[in-house]
């Protein structure tokens, strides 16, 4: 009945190929430093799940965030739980997308022919950064509201065109409702489409080409 | 990497590839066990640690101490390195310097080495960069403490912080006598919401404690907080907080508790801001909490502040007691002493004692353990009672507030004060005595009386002020506060409310509450004197109601008419319907002794009406408002009112109907309206005014 089904469904999909080629295909020993990408994508998973279930209760006002966050926190079923995954999940993103990329650099796997791939993965990096800047403003804690000062304040020390970054990062000259409804829409459009993306390219490429071998001692 | 090297490449990894394991299961299942294990690490920190949440964000807040998350706080740190005009350089030109270094990687390491150790350049700066970064994360976190949890420390500061620091920034400072549970729970000043729709009264007193004595409140959280909530000891009774303090482990509730000598723990100063945050220094307060037990809502007292702290500060004897045997029998004497060793023992005391004793010891019995001595001490009286040496108890700012609170309320509020601000603002639309009458903004309205029980009983002083300030739009009362654009300040306000609050004690109009189960007399002049001569007067010459004697009145109605008033009432006034207590017969005995009162005047008819002692006050009454001080015709005495106005001469003598003043009453004049602007006058009030117009408008 399985095997029926499945065909049938091949016939349709031509999901087999697409099995053989990501599921199927032979790589190179390695060895567990290999499998910190993939947690990364794990936990980007991990922070797209909760972080759906979290806009569920999340109301992006400075009325409303900080109450909706203990109302998630405390009263909400699991809300604890799936705020404490989404909560830890960015900062073991970023502990994990760094040690991926020491890893990539440790066996120079940027190398021919997998330029490209590391391009993507630099900017998956600042991605990362992106989301746990703007992240970390939505509770409207005391925390977030100040290290968001600073942070903008930061920004704006850039030559040239540090007060426009300021106010285009404020939405205005104060830290305000505005900033944060920006914040907040960075956060859940802008940055997870430009994540989905570039992660999408990177699976690609690494799939195509193939993950790197371990190099040997003198090569 | 030539062309070559690249092939070479292409050829070893095809190699490696081929000796290596299927993608599937091998490499997945090793994903996928660091993937749980990722996973469960997650599960642990959320379930052990939580997701952390400090104090709502408080923009008022400037003492706060930002700290970035921790994977930012290298490049928090590498900017401290870059002060003043370098911190562009730690700003933007390292981290894109780093940024670019990292994303040009492939470019800049172009060799055909892969193996670390090949490539030192490249391993060597990794490592560096890393070591870097890790230091500075390290040095940052030396550097900047966390700052204290206070989500788990004080909750009255969390309370403070979210309803107070927005506006009035990290602390308030306001002088010792102020009422803060008062203002904080009604909202007193502009723009500052009532509270007391959010927080619970404890919380309001907490609050208050912490705007006093903010330090008081970090101690009762790091000493106290453990067993106690600050909203269960708030205005609590000084006496137990100070023995507690005092004597520390030995405090009998305490017994058996780990708990320090708080004298040694805690400095004399610690103390006194550990009990000033508990019973905050709110002279109203502290006067409930130690005082009205003994003395009820307020003393008397004449004397001057410094008297009077010096009589809080020493306590000690200070009450003379009558003695009691002159006028109680023996029985009696024994009763009370009994009653007052132990109440439940003698329940008939208990009657006695309110009748004798709760005059001046309140509802509070004095503690006696032996019958014999307590009636030794009823029976000869003299100074008996201690007042507690408060000086000993309470701390300085808590006797400032005491005093200064306890002369206020001994003087009380300026009843002449409000009795004028009614007069001036209020009388013209509710009446002298607040009995209401015709809404002169909204016709065929009518103003129901403020004055009764019903009114006062319904309505607390705060929402008496917030109609007072705030008018009642709806109704067509202006707002009377200085906040909403009227002319009365908040003291002002407050001695109206005061003077309002007064009737409830001293009605001005008084229903005998005994009359309708009591047989009346048939008799005209015993009925009169019985139900109406309080407010008529005893020979009909008015008082709070109209005269009934006058001409005005007797002129201008019918027997019948005067009947139907008496039967139904006046809806607008205080008035009441008498037809369900007197009888038809007992109307009509009344409405022939009023006629009596009148000398004798069977119906309407010309008779002799004074513009002094009958128009004019009608005049003054309705009129004045408007005609005197804002131009034009003036109502204030004889002469402007036969000769001014723009349109006059108003009053055409012996001509009612033809007089501009009978036809603005009246309502026939086609030019403008009615007056006055807000109705009618009564019948009887412009048939008076016609009356005299007809007699010649006499000076009289």
């Amino acid at each position: 009945m399985a095997a029926r089904v499945s065909e049938w469904l091949d016939e349709r999909l031509g999901w087999r190929k697409v099995w053989e080629a990501i599921f199927l295909r032979k790589v190179p020993k390695t060895n567990w430093y290999y499998t910190l990408g993939s947690a990364a994508l794990f936990l980007a998973v991990n922070q797209i799940v909760t972080g759906i279930l979290l806009t569920i209760y999340y109301v992006p006002t400075p009325d409303h965030a900080y109450d909706s966050v203990q109302f998630i926190t405390g009263q909400v079923p699991a809300g604890w739980l799936i705020r404490g995954l989404h909560h830890w999940g960015a900062s073991a993103m970023v502990i994990l997308v760094g040690l991926h990329m020491l890893r990539v650099i440790v066996h120079g796997s940027y190398k021919y022919p997998r330029e490209v791939t590391w391009f993507t993965g630099v900017f998956l990096l600042l991605a990362v950064i992106g989301f746990g800047f703007t992240g970390y403003l939505l509770p409207w804690d005391q925390k977030a509201f100040w290290a968001t000062i600073v942070g903008t304040r930061i920004a704006a020390v850039t030559p040239l065109i540090g007060d426009w970054i300021l106010r285009v990062m404020r939405g205005g000259d104060e830290l305000s409702a505005v900033t944060l409804a920006r914040f907040f829409g960075v956060h859940v459009w802008v940055l997870p489409a430009a994540l989905l993306s570039l992660i999408l390219v990177h699976l690609y490429l690494v799939i195509r080409i193939g993950i790197s071998a371990l190099p040997k001692r003198g090569e | 990497m030539n062309e070559q090297e690249r092939r070479q490449y292409l050829e070893e990894y095809h190699q490696a590839k081929e000796k290596g394991p299927s993608f599937y299961p091998e490499v997945v299942v090793k994903d996928a066990i660091v993937a749980l294990l990722v996973f469960l690490a997650l599960v642990a920190l959320a379930y052990i640690l939580g997701a952390p949440l400090e104090e709502r964000a408080n923009p008022a807040d400037t003492s706060y101490t930002p700290r970035p998350e921790w994977y930012f706080l290298f490049l928090f740190q590498l900017l401290k390195y870059f002060p003043g005009r370098l911190e562009v350089i730690g700003v933007f030109v390292i981290p894109t310097l780093m940024i670019a270094l990292l994303l040009f990687l492939p470019f800049i390491d172009r060799s055909a080495k892969r193996h670390a150790l090949s490539r030192p350049i490249i391993t060597g700066g990794t490592a560096l960069v890393v070591v870097a970064v890790g230091l500075l994360s390290v040095q940052a976190v030396r550097e900047t403490p966390p700052p204290a949890d206070t989500t788990l420390g004080d909750p009255t500061a969390t309370l403070y912080v979210s309803n107070c620091a927005g506006c009035h920034g990290p602390s308030i400072s306001v002088p010792p006598s102020t009422n803060l549970h008062a203002v904080i729970a009604q909202g007193k000043h502009e723009g500052m919401p009532a509270w007391s729709a959010d927080l619970t009264s404890d919380e309001i007193d907490a609050l208050a404690g912490f705007i006093v004595s903010p330090d008081g409140s970090r101690l009762f959280t790091e000493n106290c907080g453990e067993c106690h909530q600050a909203s269960e000891l708030v205005a609590s009774d000084p006496l137990e907080l100070r023995a507690a303090l005092q004597k520390g482990a030995d405090y009998a509730p305490h017994a058996g508790l780990p708990i320090p000598q708080w004298t040694e723990a805690l400095s004399a100063e610690e103390r006194t801001a550990l009990l000033n945050f508990l019973v905050a220094p709110d002279g109203q307060r502290l006067f409930a909490v130690n005082c009205a037990a003994c003395h009820g809502r307020s003393v008397s007292f004449s004397g001057d502040e410094s008297t009077l702290r010096q009589i809080i500060q020493q306590g000690g004897l200070h009450l003379e007691m009558p003695p009691w045997r002159e006028r109680l029998t023996s029985d009696e004497l024994d009763t009370l002493a009994n009653y007052v060793v132990d109440p439940s023992s003698a329940p008939e005391g208990q009657e006695l004692f309110s009748r004798f004793c709760t005059e001046c010891h309140g509802d509070r019995v004095p503690v006696v353990a032996d019958p014999a001595q307590a009636r030794q001490v009823i029976a000869s009286g003299g100074g008996h009672e201690t007042m507690p040496v408060w000086g000993d108890i309470l701390t300085p700012e808590q006797l400032d507030a005491l005093v200064s609170y306890t002369l206020e309320a001994s003087r009380g509020a300026p009843l002449e004060l409000g009795q004028d601000l009614f007069a001036q603002n209020c009388s013209t639309c509710h009446g002298d005595f607040g009995e209401g009458g015709p809404n002169p903004s909204r016709t065929d309205d009518i103003i129901a009386p403020i004055s009764s029980a019903e009114f006062l009983k319904t309505r607390d002083d705060a929402t008496l002020r917030a109609i007072v300030s705030q008018g009642q739009p709806n109704f067509g009362m202006s707002p009377f506060g200085t906040a909403h654009g009227g002319p009365l300040s908040d003291e002002e306000i407050d001695a109206l409310v005061a003077f309002i609050r007064s009737w409830e004690e001293k009605p001005p109009v008084e229903f005998p509450p005994e009359i309708a189960s009591r047989p009346l007399s048939i008799e005209g002049p015993d009925i009169y004197a019985e139900v109406c001569a309080q407010c008529h007067g005893d020979r009909g010459q008015g008082l709070i109601g109209p005269s009934l004697s006058g001409p005005g009145f007797q002129s201008a109605n019918t027997d019948d008419e005067i009947f139907n008033t008496i039967n139904v009432g006046h809806a607008a006034t205080a008035m009441i319907g008498w037809g369900e207590i007197l009888s038809a017969d007992q109307i009509h005995q009344l409405v022939s002794y009023i006629r009596q009162l009148g000398g004798g005047q069977t119906g309407p008819g010309p008779g002799e009406v004074s513009f002094k002692d009958d128009v004019l006050p009608i005049l003054e009454a309705k009129c004045g408002v408007c005609h005197g001080s804002l131009g034009g015709w003036d109502a204030a005495s004889y002469q402007s009112v036969m000769e001014s106005g723009d349109n006059g001469p108003v009053v055409i003598a012996g001509d009612g109907g033809g007089s501009l003043l009978g036809q603005k009453l009246l309502g026939t004049q086609t030019i403008g309206g009615l007056m006055p602007p807000g109705g009618e006058l009564p019948p009887s009030e412009v048939q008076t005014i016609l009356d005299w117009i007809a007699a010649g408008a006499p000076d009289n």
